[in-house]
């Protein structure tokens, strides 16, 4: 070991090379001058979840489903969806609260939201003069547009963009087909005067309105085969369209519908038809199946649990609950 | 002592003699923490001293208890994973994969290869940057004011960076995910990674002339704090202070969890079992950890990261229990889980923490030494109070 003390000389040694080092020397030039300078955030880096809406700010994404709230690790999440003056959903967020200060950043809602409509921010400066209220992001503070997504992360925002639209394009596709049958299996001359009535393309009404009066007329009018109304409305709400519907069947698939016209709409058809008949028919995948898996799963015994629609609420349990009793089977 | 003012007056501020002619002494009792920097979080020690020896220790714990195990029986098996970031919050990575190791052992799922060895490159760089910064605060516990913690937190940096582009977060990564890992590594990660590896030998060699010859720190650290190989095994020790001890025990090479058994590498051992020994054997194990990320980096092969049949939500697991255990960086590290027929949330959920365990005998290394050495004893076990409290 040689001498005593060569151990110290030897640290003094390097410490004097950092510290010169620390003038010139890139690799240990390593201290950033927050906030004159600041250092690159990687693309992957997150902080608080924001909602992306495309266009302007009432188109946004979230439909209301609740998953992340559910799903939250920290239930910092508090969603109201938004009703008219009937009571009627119209599957889009009246209150959308994240409790910034409760939030851990985990990620675990953008991974769960089957609408990419949820995702991580990577703003850092979030810093406030009070800890209460001015943490708490309401729906206004909370909506960014795509643009903003693309900027903060885009190759990310590039592969949702291109899933979105491979979506849209098959919801389409198999919208069409069905429209076709429809139209045939309508040949009966006094049904289709009828279906022209339906919706009148200058009505004045909101394509939201317009979905649900599709609907709702088409229930009143027997003859009209009513798969007429789902073009209409796949077109206008591409987001919730009944794209998976066959030619005919589940006329009650229309998220626009109350419930009273769904289980009407039902009245005649099989057990399984009006279990999902009394869902929200936002096909949000909260319980795991679209409103046809869930209700098939039911129907079948495979689920026992009648609570997982999350967007329909007590609603749907209650109804589902009178039905599995109707049907003996509760 | 001052006497009580209803003492009878001649007995008031007299000064017994004792044995030998000496003024009769009396032990104290010091509170160290739980606000004390070289308590590393909210800790205290209740310390008994003879002058400035230590003659009794009781540590006490549950400062920053935040009822981890009962929230998680409360939520889906997902819902624990961020949560398990928070335990010994250096090591997020190794959390999350012991923890995902114990649900894939109960749920009977395989991970794909790439993703097993994806598992590898960050546990070990978890490893590096604990070890770095363990033996940092050990020196700021010896008094080193800065200068190797500063150097140890420059590496952990460098590593930590390279965490966020992956995980998007710097400590509270909440990366694995059941069957896999949450994004994949791509090519520049790898290239970074590759770079950290080929550069942390240099930097060791560098910590090493700093510290390792130091007089000031072989005539603080040798000989303090003994840890006898023997109560080692029977407190069941583990991780590098049970290797310092001279115990041949290492989760990787016993239980050959993921793919360690492929890799090449040697256990250190030391012979002693004090602060010293516990000191360089850390570094060893870094110098070791090298060794492995040379290889994984070298191997790893192309695949999914993540097994394609896992659901992300309503996940659910079978009835039947499991414990999956890892060598953490501070030791073993396991969560045992219970699940019964809902198979929606754990019934049972606990975790082993190295931390706590390794603190259990902190008073038997601590007899008989100078308060001072009580601090750097403390310093060498590397605890983190985000797991002793859970």
């Amino acid at each position: 070991m040689g001498f005593l003390g060569k151990g110290l000389l030897e640290g003094m040694a390097v410490t004097a090379r950092n510290f010169v080092g620390s003038y010139f020397d890139k690799e240990r030039l390593v201290t950033v001058q927050y906030p004159e300078e600041r250092v690159e955030v990687p693309e992957n880096s997150r902080t608080f979840p924001f909602l992306v809406y495309d266009g302007t700010a009432d188109k946004m994404r979230c439909v209301a489903c609740k998953i992340c709230e559910t799903e939250c690790p920290p239930q910092c999440i508090y969603i109201v969806m938004e009703r008219d003056e009937k009571g009627k959903p119209l599957q889009r967020p009246k209150v959308f609260d994240i409790d910034i200060s409760v939030c851990m950043q985990c990620q675990i809602c953008v991974e769960v939201c089957p609408f990419e409509a949820i995702k991580m921010d990577n703003d850092y400066e979030k810093s406030q003069y009070g800890r209460f209220d001015e943490l708490v992001e309401h729906l206004p503070d909370l909506l960014k547009s795509n643009e903003y997504y693309h900027k903060v992360k885009p190759s990310e925002a590039t592969i949702v963009d291109a899933k979105l639209k491979a979506d849209a394009e098959k919801k389409a596709k198999k919208a069409a087909p069905a429209a076709k049958p429809a139209a045939a299996a309508a040949p009966i001359p006094a049904a289709a005067p009828a279906a022209r009535i339906v919706i009148p393309e200058d009505a004045p009404f909101n394509p939201e309105q317009r979905a649900w009066l599709s609907g709702f007329l088409s229930s009143l009018s027997p003859g009209v085969a009513p798969a007429a109304a789902a073009p209409q409305v796949a077109s206008t709400a591409p987001a919730t369209a009944p794209a998976e519907a066959p030619a005919g069947g589940w006329p009650w698939h229309d998220p626009g519908l109350g419930m009273a016209q769904r289980m009407d709409l039902a009245k005649t058809a099989s057990f399984a038809d009006k279990l999902m008949a009394a869902m929200a028919q936002t096909d949000c995948h909260a319980c795991g199946y679209d409103c046809r898996g869930y209700a098939d799963a039911i129907a079948g015994g495979a689920e026992a649990d009648l609570s997982l629609c999350l967007p329909g609420e007590a609603e749907t349990q209650r109804k589902l609950e009178e039905l599995m009793k109707e049907a003996g089977k509760l | 002592m001052i006497q009580p003012l209803t003492e009878p007056a001649e007995n008031r501020y007299t000064l017994t003699p004792g044995p030998e002619g000496l003024i009769e002494t009396q032990t104290l009792e010091v509170s160290i923490g739980p606000q004390h920097p070289s308590t590393h979080g909210v800790f205290r020690m209740d310390c008994v001293l003879d002058g400035e020896t230590v003659v009794q220790l009781k540590p006490v714990m549950g400062y920053l208890h935040r009822n981890h195990e009962q929230l998680a029986e409360k939520m889906a098996w997902l819902g624990s994973m961020p949560y398990t970031d928070r335990l010994d919050y250096f090591n997020s990575m190794t959390n999350n994969w012991a923890y995902a190791l114990a649900v894939e052992k109960l749920a009977g799922i395989k991970v794909p290869e790439r993703a097993e060895y994806i598992r590898v490159i960050v546990a070990e760089l978890t490893r590096l940057l604990n070890h770095v910064c363990a033996i940092g605060f050990l020196l700021q516990d010896l008094g080193a004011w800065g200068t190797p913690l500063l150097y140890a937190f420059r590496e952990r940096e460098k590593i930590l960076d390279l965490f966020e582009a992956v995980s998007g977060s710097r400590m509270m990564c909440n990366y694995m995910r059941f069957g896999g890992v949450r994004v994949d590594l791509d090519d520049k990660m790898l290239t970074a990674a590759k770079e950290i590896t080929g550069r942390f030998p240099k930097f060791l060699d560098e910590f090493e002339k700093l510290l390792t010859n130091n007089e000031v720190l072989l005539a603080r650290c040798q000989r303090v704090g003994i840890l006898p190989k023997e109560l080692a095994i029977n407190a069941s020790i583990s991780g590098p202070m049970t290797r310092a001890s001279g115990v041949e025990y290492d989760i990787r090479k016993v239980d050959k969890y993921g793919l360690y058994g492929r890799f090449d590498f040697r256990i250190p051992l030391g012979d002693v079992g004090d602060v010293y020994d516990r000191y360089y054997i850390r570094v060893l194990e870094m110098r070791e950890s090298v060794k492995i990320l040379q290889q994984a980096l070298r191997d790893i092969p192309q695949g999914p990261h993540l097994a394609p049949e896992v659901k992300l939500r309503n996940f659910k697991v079978p009835t039947g229990d499991g414990y999956g255990r890892i060598e953490a960086p501070k030791g073993e590290l396991g969560f045992y889980l219970v699940s019964d027929e809902s198979g929606k949330q754990p019934y049972r959920y606990h975790v082993r923490p190295p931390s706590f365990i390794n603190l259990t005998i902190l008073e038997d290394m601590c007899l008989g030494h100078k308060v001072a050495d009580v601090i750097i004893i403390l310093g060498s076990v590397d605890i983190v109070l985000g797991e002793v409290d859970r």
